[in-house]
């Protein structure tokens, strides 16, 4: 086609050829806005999930059972869980990964630390006289109950709400520390509490008591959920959720990595942190419960706070244990 | 045919002065005349149109649809590898070593390279403006994302690990499915050009030995009435045709198996190679973000599992690798694909041993053994498996632009000269008539 072209001279060419060849499309370029990435899973809630308040029967949920002695690391009581944990060679503690402070990756190390995870080692510790011989199983807030009952796990301490709808399917530990709901927001929002957040995008993770706070609430914000709680905080830069609503513990976390935050407002929920533990290891959880008290007693609670949590304010008491034997 | 000698007399008395003509002997002469002129212009018009087309089509295959086929291969393949790359940048921990970050980097700039060659290919295929519009637009947004989760873990924030997490998400949920799409497309082209260009020459020998048939007609029509057996119009006529069916028949021939070697030698290779790269990197993405995951990452070891089945099979000799030995046909091809069976089964056993660290609580050991390029370990076997690839892919590659060149310098002139050798034909078989008609006058 060219060749004719070519024959028919010059002018003809040039003619032809301006008329053939196809023009840019110059007129219509496509596009109007660039969809945001989403973190994997995010969704905006449509129905409320269940709340612990509403749906699960009456208990006194921070109540666990009184613990016995402590038998020395390395000769667990024969027949027992910790023996079977002792004979495995290593604790296998479902952990977080992703909650600055209470259980993150040191990004410099590829270590797993924080609050959560100090409780977790100082429980390896009691078992084998070495914090180190422990397993990390990274979940999510909506694996931890399902973990626990498939027995994946022998804990989980991942900033964990007692709750007596958990009480159905777990076991928890005496109470750790004492979290309440809180908001972080943008500096520059004019947000200073819950109350600003009717109709606003307010992110939590899905499984957690949060999320269910932040849909129950009777300003009726609009709950966003995702699998972690950074992928909150990366809702929050792009702009594609309002504010982050959860325990003060993790809001602290997600503030000390961008200096743009704050969380306001006063507490308007207590979460009581337990470690879970699966149903029918009662001997575990006495274990676990003495561990805790000797912390409390004798200044690794207090040492543990100030390593990872001093950004809350000075060192409180260690919550009072709680027993129902 | 029967509307022809219409159109040459005056149409309104056509009829009747076709039928008066025709009992006649020069009046059959004449339309004897006409007819081989008709037919043989005719036949070289449409096997010079036929022929072009043909030759089109493979200039199409060579030049463009084969090519773009690549293009779009590549865009995939180092996107994936970015993806697989900055995982496990983020898996050492600390800063990220500088092979992995300049593997990235170039990763990036050549799917960008690759998606402008595309792009600029594609312009006019109006299917694939969404999926080449999801790249364009959001390719800048998946560096943004990576790039951001890379300050953040500069700075210490356990959010860049969730940036990642967002990129990757990006990356798998929209950019690499529209990159297959674009390469599934443009791999239809290449199955359209061979499919347009390997047909039989029906028409064009049809019409051959429709003139050659006109020819002898006249001869014999001829030597009965005018008692002269020898025409030189109608020898010239004859021989011009028939030199012209040959070269047809012998040049579509070596077209036609051309074309179907290149298919077996080169683009079903390339085909079952490619997938075989591409679930390489997949399973490698895999492996990696199992880890990354650290304990939640069921789901990459699952599709980790599906992917190195359909690349291995059960055996790690069977599925996309077996497939590729089996259609391999030259000696290269065959060596690179075998090299590539042990490279994965060594993986395999590599894999085996990640797992059982991970499993067991070793999860340092875990990544050591899926970073470290010593050999035997994941990433040296990774490695090599993806190069032996690349190296059966370029082999097959090679032997496609051979055939697909062979078949090409076979039509080469074919066109103009059926063509003039019809017009020849036509010229002297009038030439030979005329020469007859003449004595009726």
């Amino acid at each position: 086609m060219r060749s004719r072209v070519l024959g028919a001279g010059v002018s003809a060419f040039a003619l032809l050829a301006a008329a053939c060849s196809p023009a840019p499309n110059t007129s219509a370029v496509p596009v109007g806005s660039v969809g945001a990435p989403m973190p994997a899973e995010a969704s905006e809630l449509t129905s409320a999930p269940s709340s612990s308040a509403s749906s699960a029967p009456s208990c006194d949920p921070t109540a666990s059972l009184r613990p016995g002695g402590l038998p020395a690391a390395g000769q667990m009581p024969a027949g027992s869980t910790m023996a079977e944990i002792q004979a495995r060679g290593r604790l296998i503690a479902g952990v977080d990964q992703n909650t600055y402070l209470m259980g993150f990756r040191n990004p410099f190390s590829g270590e797993i630390e924080g609050f959560d995870v100090a409780m977790a080692r100082e429980i390896a510790e009691a078992i084998f006289g070495d914090p180190n011989k422990i397993q990390y199983k990274v979940l999510t807030s909506e694996d931890r109950v399902a973990a626990l009952e498939r027995g994946d796990v022998d804990l989980v301490v991942r900033t964990m709400t007692v709750t007596c709808e958990r009480l159905e399917k777990i076991n928890f530990s005496s109470v750790y520390y004492e979290a309440g709901q809180r908001v972080l927001v943008n500096r520059t929002s004019g947000i200073s509490g819950v109350d600003g957040l009717g109709g606003k995008k307010v992110c939590a993770t899905k499984g957690s008591t949060s999320l269910a706070a932040v849909a129950n609430h009777p300003v009726k914000p609009v709950a966003v959920s995702v699998p972690d709680w950074t992928d909150c905080l990366v809702m929050l830069q792009q702009g594609q959720v309002d504010a982050i609503s959860t325990d003060d513990t993790i809001l602290a976390g997600l503030a000390a990595q961008d200096p743009y935050t704050e969380v306001v407002g006063a507490r308007f929920t207590t979460e009581p942190y337990g470690v879970g533990i699966p149903k029918g290891n009662e001997d575990f959880v006495r274990f676990v419960n003495a561990v805790l008290n000797r912390m409390r007693g004798d200044g690794s609670w207090a040492s543990a706070y100030q390593d990872w949590l001093n950004t809350l304010g000075p060192a409180p008491a260690p919550p009072a244990p709680r027993y129902r034997d | 045919m029967t509307t022809t000698p219409d159109r040459v007399s005056a149409p309104p008395r056509a009829p009747r002065g076709v039928t008066r003509l025709a009992g006649t002997t020069p009046g059959t002469l004449t339309l004897l005349a006409l007819m081989m002129i008709v037919v043989s212009t005719l036949g070289g018009v449409i096997s010079a149109w036929s022929v072009q087309t043909r030759a089109d089509s493979l200039e199409e295959l060579a030049t463009r649809s084969e090519p773009l086929a690549f293009a779009a291969q590549e865009v995939y393949r180092a996107l994936s590898d970015a993806d697989a790359s900055a995982a496990s940048a983020f898996l050492g921990g600390g800063v990220e070593p500088a092979e992995l970050r300049s593997r990235y980097q170039t990763d990036i700039a050549q799917a960008q390279s690759a998606l402008a060659i595309v792009t600029d290919g594609g312009a006019q295929a109006p299917e694939l403006a969404e999926a080449l519009h999801t790249l364009s637009v959001q390719l800048p947004v998946y560096t943004g994302l990576v790039e951001t989760a890379r300050t953040n873990n500069r700075q210490g924030a356990p959010v860049g690990a969730a940036y990642l997490r967002e990129a990757s998400e990006l990356m798998r949920a929209q950019l690499l499915p529209a990159a297959e799409r674009i390469y599934r497309a443009e791999n239809a082209n290449v199955v359209r050009d061979q499919d347009a260009s390997d047909g039989l020459p029906v028409l064009e020998v049809l019409f051959g030995l429709l003139t050659l048939a006109c020819i002898v007609v006249a001869g014999r029509f001829l030597s009965r009435r005018t008692n002269r057996t020898f025409n030189l119009g109608l020898a010239v006529a004859g021989g011009a045709a028939g030199l012209s069916l040959l070269w047809i028949v012998v040049a579509s021939t070596v077209v036609v198996l051309g074309v179907a070697d290149s298919r077996t030698d080169g683009s079903a290779q390339v085909d079952v190679l490619v997938d075989a790269r591409v679930a390489t990197l997949n399973a490698r993405g895999d492996e990696t973000l199992t880890l990354v995951a650290r304990g939640s990452g069921q789901s990459f070891e699952q599709h980790y599992d599906e992917v190195t089945t359909e690349l291995g099979g059960e055996s790690g000799s069977d599925g996309l690798l077996g497939r590729a030995a089996a259609a391999a046909t030259s000696q290269s091809v065959r060596d690179a694909v075998n090299s590539a069976v042990e490279n994965n089964r060594a993986w395999r056993e590599a894999h085996e041993k990640i797992r059982q660290a991970d499993d067991a609580g070793d999860y340092t050991g875990a990544v050591t053994l899926t970073l470290s390029g010593e050999p035997g370990n994941a990433a040296a076997a990774f490695d090599q498996l993806d190069a032996d690839l690349v190296r059966a892919i370029s082999e097959a590659r090679a032997a496609f632009a051979q055939e697909v060149a062979g078949a090409r310098g076979a039509l080469t002139g074919l066109a103009p000269g059926s063509l003039l050798l019809a017009l020849l034909g036509a010229a002297a078989a009038g030439w030979g008539m005329w020469q007859r008609l003449k004595e009726y006058r």
